[in-house]
């Protein structure tokens, strides 16, 4: 993995960020595999990270990367698309 | 005893020309009126492309103050409302002013110029304490959402209800639909009713490409808006507006008026599910459908056509075929239903009023629009869409629905002539 | 079906996000005591405007009243219709968990004559000092006069029929009697009402084009209507929600019928043509009056339109006089909102939240920073007079030219 990688701490931050949702990375971390739809993030909070994070690393995420169900796969996605593969 | 509503004018400013009769052109042709923008210079966005009105005030001959200080979408609705009052013959002076009202819907009000403003005084975005003296004094016009219905009732000096409807996506059903309870409930004789949006700005454009509701089709414009077609991609951004004279029925028959079509039922619902998300059930929009047919006493299988909101979204085209099977049962496989967005685009709040004078239109013609670009059928999409080519057809009954941003579902139902059960 | 008596649209529950006071207890405290609450602009990027004084909501808790996600997904005009929605709800004792059976027995409508201007800024800043791809996605759902009505309708699943007015000042009536007409229609019970949020920067300076609109700068004598020192109005943000609801409906469930909607009128004279809505406003009473089979000496207390334009101020109490005649100089007048401003289609519906409370209480509320009336009127000055009212009148009146009145009556039909 890569440094500029997208780990859950800054995850939590930019739910709080663009969707106002308030999570404890450490709660991320322990059930990546927990569905953002329980934590509160609905679609547009969903874009609304994609859109940051494109923004901040001016590269474009997969068009469906909204889409993901949870925060570990979206967090895979995001990262495999960092580091190019 | 029951008042019915007559319709006794449309007036109609959309995309591919101004006036009813270029509208109906368009669409009983077929052709699509989107292309790429020339409003303003789009270079950034991820949709490039909307269904534009070629548009001048003063051809029009509105006068300066309004060619002036007003936004474009009130601008529009002026002229609709001039056509419509015209094509009814209605001499508004005439009529008892406190009996006449406006009820006219707009999604975005006047954000086109409270953008351009913004950009004035905050020396192009980059002072959150805008400077006031930079501002046009009449800025308020445009930060008022009454501003609509005040310029258009002062027009026609209607002094009854008048009130600006703001329920997102179905502003002009809704806005129709109040103007039928209003009439219904006898609180007015005449109602002049409709929509008008005039969304094309950066911001509009920029918001909806943050949530991908846009057709991102920008080397094919014309063919960009595919309602229920497998390939739909999202909507094309329009602008427009329709306004219709609303009227009791014997009010109208008194004066010996030409009655178009009765509105004969309008219900709305809220899907409280979520602001833009839709569901795949489509009970609420089902149950508007109900509501609005109860009213009118007919039996679904009464409908002849079916209106769509048909914006060519994944999921609104989706959820749409389910709500109309839900209500229409298996009569929805034979009744044709198409989405006039495929040739105009989606003007947000003015649409649902666009829509319903195409279902005039439809009824006077005896002609369902079709659906242009429909090529590949989504299997989850299974009705008649009236592909392509319009299609004559023996029409009584019509159906106009919308979805809008917020949840809202709504329906409005037109009866021609000899279409009313005893 | 037809041989059953009409339905009626009763009030069964309040709630206020107002400057002089959150929560409708706190709100009544102050109209009561005729608390004066206007006070300098203090939000951010506001201060060098000319417009200096206003009613500012203070110490409103996003996460105690809402949820604190709300902050980032919608504007404050929608955090406070939604806060006033569930105290509303709490307070006919609806807000628990499976409080309505039938999704499709509630509906929502709100009136918003200034949308999500704050917000909007913010975004607006975003496209133009960055560049299209920084507008978010809340854009879309939070800028737009609906984003309060469906908000409301999704957080609490009421599924009925669901409405927005973008109008001016009068909307707020116009709102509630929208609702009260769908309950007669049919549905079970409307959340509804207005609460609007314009005291951001460049919402501030769009309104600076009203001539109506005070910019004097000591809070006790900017907004004085019926006075010779009358010099305009001052805004405000806040507003009410009122549960309006069936009263058979509401007396099966065991709710308190706290007042009925019983009138209401709706006319339009122009913008800023003040003299005309004299005939405006008494044709809006006239139908409001006769909508609810009231006679005009029934009126027990006035809530006036009070704009604060001397013009304005003489049309209305002409207007009175015209429809009440000898009773227009009689009746009790007060306008609680000099003490903390108009919040656009939010005024009125405080105002009748005032009015349902006023009658509740037997005590008609003052009129604060008024004194030496200017005009034929019994304006209550000073100090809340006891008295005991049964129907009160609202009116309003819009910078855009509507007029609107709404009768209101203590209690249901059983309790007359």
């Amino acid at each position: 993995m890569i440094t500029t990688g997208l780990t859950f701490v800054e995850l939590a931050a930019l739910m709080k960020q663009s969707a106002g949702v308030t999570v404890d990375p450490a709660e991320l971390e322990e059930a990546p595999e927990a569905p953002f739809s329980g934590l509160g993030v609905d679609s547009l909070g969903l874009l609304g990270i994609v859109g940051e994070l494109e923004n901040r690393h001016g590269v474009a995420l997969p068009p469906d990367a909204e889409r993901c169900k949870t925060p570990a796969e979206f967090v895979a996605l995001v990262n495999n698309t960092l580091a190019g593969v | 005893m029951t008042r019915r509503v007559a319709v006794t004018g449309i007036g109609v400013v959309a995309p591919g020309g101004a006036g009813t009769a270029a509208f109906w052109d368009l669409l009983s042709q077929g052709r699509t009126a989107t292309r790429g923008i020339t409003l303003f210079d789009p270079v950034g966005l991820r949709s490039r492309i909307a269904a534009e009105c070629d548009f001048d005030p003063y051809a029009h001959g509105l006068p300066p103050e309004l060619s002036e200080h007003n936004d474009r979408y009130v601008q529009f609705a002026a002229v609709a409302a001039g056509e419509a009052v015209r094509d009814s013959g209605l001499d508004t002076a005439a009529e008892n002013p406190w009996r006449v009202g406006v009820s006219l819907g707009s999604a975005v009000g006047g954000t086109t110029r409270l953008e351009h403003d913004y950009v004035l005084v905050s020396e192009g975005g980059r002072r959150w304490d805008v400077d006031h003296r930079a501002a046009d004094p009449k800025l308020h016009l445009a930060f008022a959402p009454s501003t609509l219905a005040a310029v258009v009732a002062e027009r026609f000096g209607a002094r009854g209800p008048v009130q600006t409807v703001s329920t997102g996506c179905t502003s002009g059903l809704d806005a129709v639909g109040y103007a039928f309870h209003t009439i219904e409930e006898g609180r007015a004789d005449v109602v002049i009713a409709g929509a008008s949006d005039s969304p094309i700005s950066p911001i509009t454009m920029a918001c909806f490409d943050a949530i991908k509701a846009t057709s991102p089709d920008n080397d094919d414009p014309e063919h960009a808006s595919k309602p229920f077609d497998d390939r739909r991609n999202g909507f094309v951004m329009g602008e427009g507006a329709a306004v219709l004279v609303l009227e009791e029925y014997e009010h109208a028959r008194a004066r010996d008026a030409h009655i178009y079509c009765e509105i004969s039922g309008y219900a709305t619902y809220g899907n409280a599910y979520h602001m833009t998300g839709l569901t795949g059930e489509g009970l609420e929009m089902a149950r508007a459908i109900d509501t609005a047919l109860d009213q009118a006493r007919l039996d679904p299988t009464a409908i002849d056509y079916v209106n769509a909101h048909g914006s060519g979204t994944r999921q609104n085209d989706r959820h749409e075929t389910a709500a109309v099977k839900r209500s229409l049962g298996h009569h929805a496989y034979d009744t044709p239903m198409s989405s006039i967005k495929s040739m105009v685009g989606h003007s947000l709040g003015a649409i649902g009023a666009i829509e319903v004078a195409a279902c005039v239109l439809a009824l006077k013609h005896q002609v369902v629009p079709p659906t242009a670009n429909y090529e590949i059928p989504d299997p989850e999409c299974d009705l008649d869409y009236v592909p392509r080519t319009a299609r004559p057809r023996k029409l009584r009954n019509v159906l106009s629905v919308g979805s809008g941003f917020g949840g809202f579902q709504s329906a409005v139902l037109l009866t021609g002539p000899g279409g009313r059960t005893p | 079906m037809s041989t059953q008596r009409p339905r009626r649209a009763v009030v069964t529950g309040i709630g206020v996000i107002a400057p002089n006071g959150l929560r409708t207890d706190a709100y009544w405290k102050s109209v009561r005591e005729g608390l004066g609450v206007l006070g300098r602009i203090t939000r951010e990027g506001c201060e060098h405007l000319p417009l200096k004084v206003a009613g500012q909501v203070e110490g409103f808790d996003a996460s105690a009243l809402i949820d604190e996600r709300f902050l980032v997904q919608t504007d404050r005009f929608t955090h406070y219709a939604m806060a006033a929605a569930a105290l509303a709800l709490d307070d006919a004792g609806l807000a628990h968990e499976g409080g309505v059976e039938d999704p499709f027995s509630v509906g929502v409508v709100t009136a918003a004559g200034s949308g999500g201007g704050e917000f909007g800024q913010r975004e607006l800043q975003k496209l133009w000092g960055q560049g299209s791809k920084f507008v978010g996605p809340y854009q879309s759902i939070a800028w737009f006069y609906a984003a309060s009505t469906g908000q409301i309708s999704i957080r609490h699943g009421f599924k009925g029929p669901c409405g927005v007015v973008a109008s001016d000042e009068a909307g707020g009536l116009d709102a509630l009697a929208h609702a009260a007409r769908a309950v007669r229609r049919g549905t079970g019970a409307m959340v509804a009402g207005a609460a609007e949020a314009p005291l951001a920067p460049y919402s501030m300076v769009c309104q600076l084009g009203y001539p109506e609109l005070s910019t004097v700068d000591d809070p006790d004598r900017a907004y004085r209507p019926f006075t010779a020192k009358a010099c305009g109005f001052v805004p405000a943000e806040g507003g009410a929600m009122l549960l309006v609801e069936d009263e058979a409906r509401a007396l099966d469930r065991g709710a308190t019928v706290r007042a009925t909607v019983a009138g209401h009128g709706a006319t339009f004279t122009g913008a800023s043509r003040w003299k005309e809505s004299r005939e405006g406003l008494a044709q809006a009473v006239r139908v409001a009056l006769d909508e609810a089979g009231c006679a005009p000496e029934e009126i027990d207390v006035v809530f006036p339109d009070a704009l604060g334009v001397p013009e304005a101020d003489r049309a209305e109490a002409l207007a009175l006089a015209d429809v009440l005649g000898a009773h227009a100089t009689r009746v009790p007048v007060t306008a609680p909102k000099t003490g903390y401003g108009r919040a656009y289609c939010g005024a009125s519906v405080l105002d009748t939240a005032a009015a349902v409370l006023a009658m509740e209480h037997g005590l008609v509320p003052p009129t604060p920073h008024v004194y030496d009336i200017d005009c034929d009127l019994d304006v209550v000055m000073s100090r809340a007079r006891p008295a005991e009212l049964r129907t009160a009148l609202v009116l309003s009146r819009g910078l855009m030219g509507s007029n609107a009145a709404l009768v209101v009556r203590r209690g249901g039909g059983l309790a007359r």
